[in-house]
């Protein structure tokens, strides 16, 4: 990470200060920051002429309903298809695209692949599918151990994707709060660098992941 | 009566922890576990995150005499966040109340916050998630009061549950952007959200406003 | 607006919570490219933006009953839209897509008076503004690309200007490096 713009050119770039005010020697890099500012694409955005009509015959049909139905943001029918492979609502580090190593593998496979043998231990109607990621490129074994496997290092291994040094798993976790951590090779111990972490009363951190059923908020 | 049907309750209890830690733990550990857990049911505490405590540290492979202070120190947390519910308002607190507030209290808040924040929890928004929205909070470094004035804020603006069930999601987000915590729990408390708007602010419509661009433009 | 025969924000709110649910034609109209330029490039497309705008003028009719100052319709319009621009950015993120970054977006090629260089940099600035927090980006394009001023975004989102210039600062920051790897 380099050090970033000195504060008078961010001034600049703010429209506080002109180019002339900038002590000489931050001229240049004042420069260079309105360069890249000023790149930024300005025209204006035209929306579909049919855009009017759409909205109205949604309209018209959430007025005729007798009670109005709750809106979700994504109700569009793609979503209840997803609804129905149980999308999960996660706010740990499981999905995070803090690690940006996730975001790469996440877009190349399905969100929701359940690994078989977790699946079946996970029991289905109150679980939701939950992945998890983890950069270890020089690791042999990765595990995911927690409360919502008993801490069983042998449970929940990850799989390897290829040879990104990337490892991961989905799992059905029953609704609720569990802490976590992944095991490297039988017996390092690695909290989720991008999960919210707990000290676990043994020196080290835990990770806490917390499931909700849409709509549900039993924790 | 009573106490012949709490006593057996306890006993029970402690059989149950017992046979869940053979195998999983030093003979030794599960005699020292099971009385921790018996004394805290005997006191009303929740057993259950005592025991998975002592799995997760016979799994961890911890040395005996650490892992049964990990035990006794978390019972004493559980013990406090129940006496911190109770001076909140709650008769009897639930489990997962108590358990939140134990995670609170581990995250880094006080006693007087987790009262504080059972006090302010009322329908919606239910205490064991408003604890756990906390708790979370402040695991992710947020400092404790200004955790405590995030939930309470959004609880005062009548944000819905699932507003509240997000805010770790938001500061997270914001985090992993490049913000601190503390700059991350300021933008939650004033951007995002997906609930709707209850006050429209002064209104400038953009094409109206004179455009304040950078000096740059030729 | 409040031109000579023309109904205000107000009146045709009114009227739509009165029963007159066809009226709400005209806000629709009024609104649906106001803050198209803003949803597109906070989504980083423009058909990405257009779903958000339609999304956000149907949720506005459900709620229009939670719309306090029906004289101020477009303020509460548009942050409707902002919590939907933000509400989809975070769910692209748990669902690990990057944001559409198809040229549609952006219109650089177009432009007659556009050098090569220029419609690099500005494709680069785009691909770099998708890394950017939705509160970054959010900011960014109130400031740099519809040109309100600090305060003015303050008053519409209820950020103070100081919590808004620190993310900003940090975006330019952001930015600048994120440039360095995409030009």
């Amino acid at each position: 990470m380099s050090l970033g713009y000195h504060p008078l050119v961010k001034q600049l770039l703010d429209g506080e200060l002109s180019l002339a005010d900038l002590p000489l020697e931050l001229r240049a890099e004042g420069a260079e920051a309105l360069r890249l500012i000023g790149a930024v694409d300005r025209t204006s955005v035209v929306l579909s002429p049919a855009l009017d009509d759409r909205v109205m015959a949604v309209v018209r049909r959430h007025a005729g309903s007798p009670a109005r139905r709750a809106w979700h943001w994504l109700a569009a029918p793609r979503d209840v298809e997803l609804r129905l492979r149980l999308r999960p609502v996660v706010w740990a580090g499981a999905l995070a695209i803090a690690a940006g190593v996730a975001l790469l593998l996440l877009a190349r496979t399905p969100v929701a692949t359940p690994v078989p043998a977790s699946v079946a231990r996970g029991g289905a109607r109150d679980s939701v599918f939950v992945r998890f990621v983890l950069y270890a490129p020089g690791a042999r074994h990765v595990a995911v151990a927690g409360t919502f496997n008993q801490w069983d290092l042998n449970a929940a291994p990850l799989a390897r994707a290829g040879s990104s040094g990337v490892w991961s798993t989905t799992l059905a976790l029953p609704v609720g709060q569990h802490q976590y951590a992944f095991v490297v090779d039988g017996e390092r111990w690695v909290a989720d660098p991008a999960a919210p972490a707990i000290d676990d009363g043994f020196g080290r951190r835990n990770s806490m992941v917390a499931v909700t059923a849409r709509g549900a908020h039993t924790l | 009566m009573l106490a012949f049907a709490l006593s057996t309750a306890w006993r029970l209890g402690a059989q149950d922890a017992g046979a869940r830690l053979d195998g999983r733990v030093p003979p030794e550990v599960r005699r020292a576990v099971q009385d921790i857990a018996a004394d805290a049911a005997a006191r009303g505490l929740p057993t259950e995150p005592l025991v998975q405590k002592a799995i997760e540290g016979g799994a961890k492979r911890v040395p005996a005499e650490r892992l049964i202070a990990a035990v006794r120190a978390l019972a004493a947390r559980l013990a406090e966040a129940t006496d911190a519910a109770r001076a909140g308002g709650l008769a009897t607190p639930q489990a997962d109340v108590v358990e939140g507030g134990a995670d609170g209290l581990s995250a880094g808040l006080a006693t007087g916050q987790v009262s504080e924040l059972v006090r302010a929890s009322h329908t919606p928004y239910d205490a064991a998630l408003v604890l756990r929205v906390a708790a979370t909070l402040a695991a992710l470094g947020v400092p404790p009061k200004q955790t405590v004035q995030l939930v309470e804020g959004l609880m005062k603006d009548g944000r819905s549950a699932t507003d509240l069930l997000g805010l770790p999601g938001e500061v997270q987000a914001q985090v992993a952007g490049g913000e601190t915590p503390t700059q991350a729990a300021e933008g939650a408390a004033h951007g995002g959200g997906n609930g709707p708007p209850g006050r429209a602010p002064d209104f400038v419509p953009p094409g109206q406003t004179k455009p304040h661009h950078p000096n740059h433009r030729p | 607006m409040g031109l000579a025969g023309e109904a205000t924000d107000g009146e045709v709110v009114r009227a739509v919570l009165g029963g007159e649910v066809e009226r709400y034609a005209v806000l629709v109209h009024r609104y649906r490219d106001r803050y198209a330029r803003y949803a597109a490039r906070m989504l980083g497309s423009r058909d990405a933006g257009e779903d958000a705008v339609q999304d956000a003028l149907v949720r506005a009719f459900d709620r229009l009953a939670d719309c306090r100052e029906p004289a101020k319709f477009a303020g509460w319009l548009f942050l409707i839209l902002r919590n939907r621009c933000f509400a989809e950015r975070r769910r692209r993120q748990r669902e690990g897509r990057p944001l559409d970054e198809r040229d549609d977006g952006v219109a650089g090629a177009d432009r007659p008076d556009g050098t090569l260089e220029q419609t690099e940099r500005m494709r680069a600035l785009e691909r770099s503004l998708a890394h950017l927090t939705p509160e970054q980006r959010d900011v960014f394009v109130l400031k740099h690309v519809e040109g309100l001023a600090y305060e003015e975004i303050a008053a519409r989102t209820g950020a103070t200007v100081a919590s808004l210039k620190m993310r900003m600062h940090r975006a330019y920051d952001r930015l600048r490096d994120l440039m360095k790897e995409h030009l």
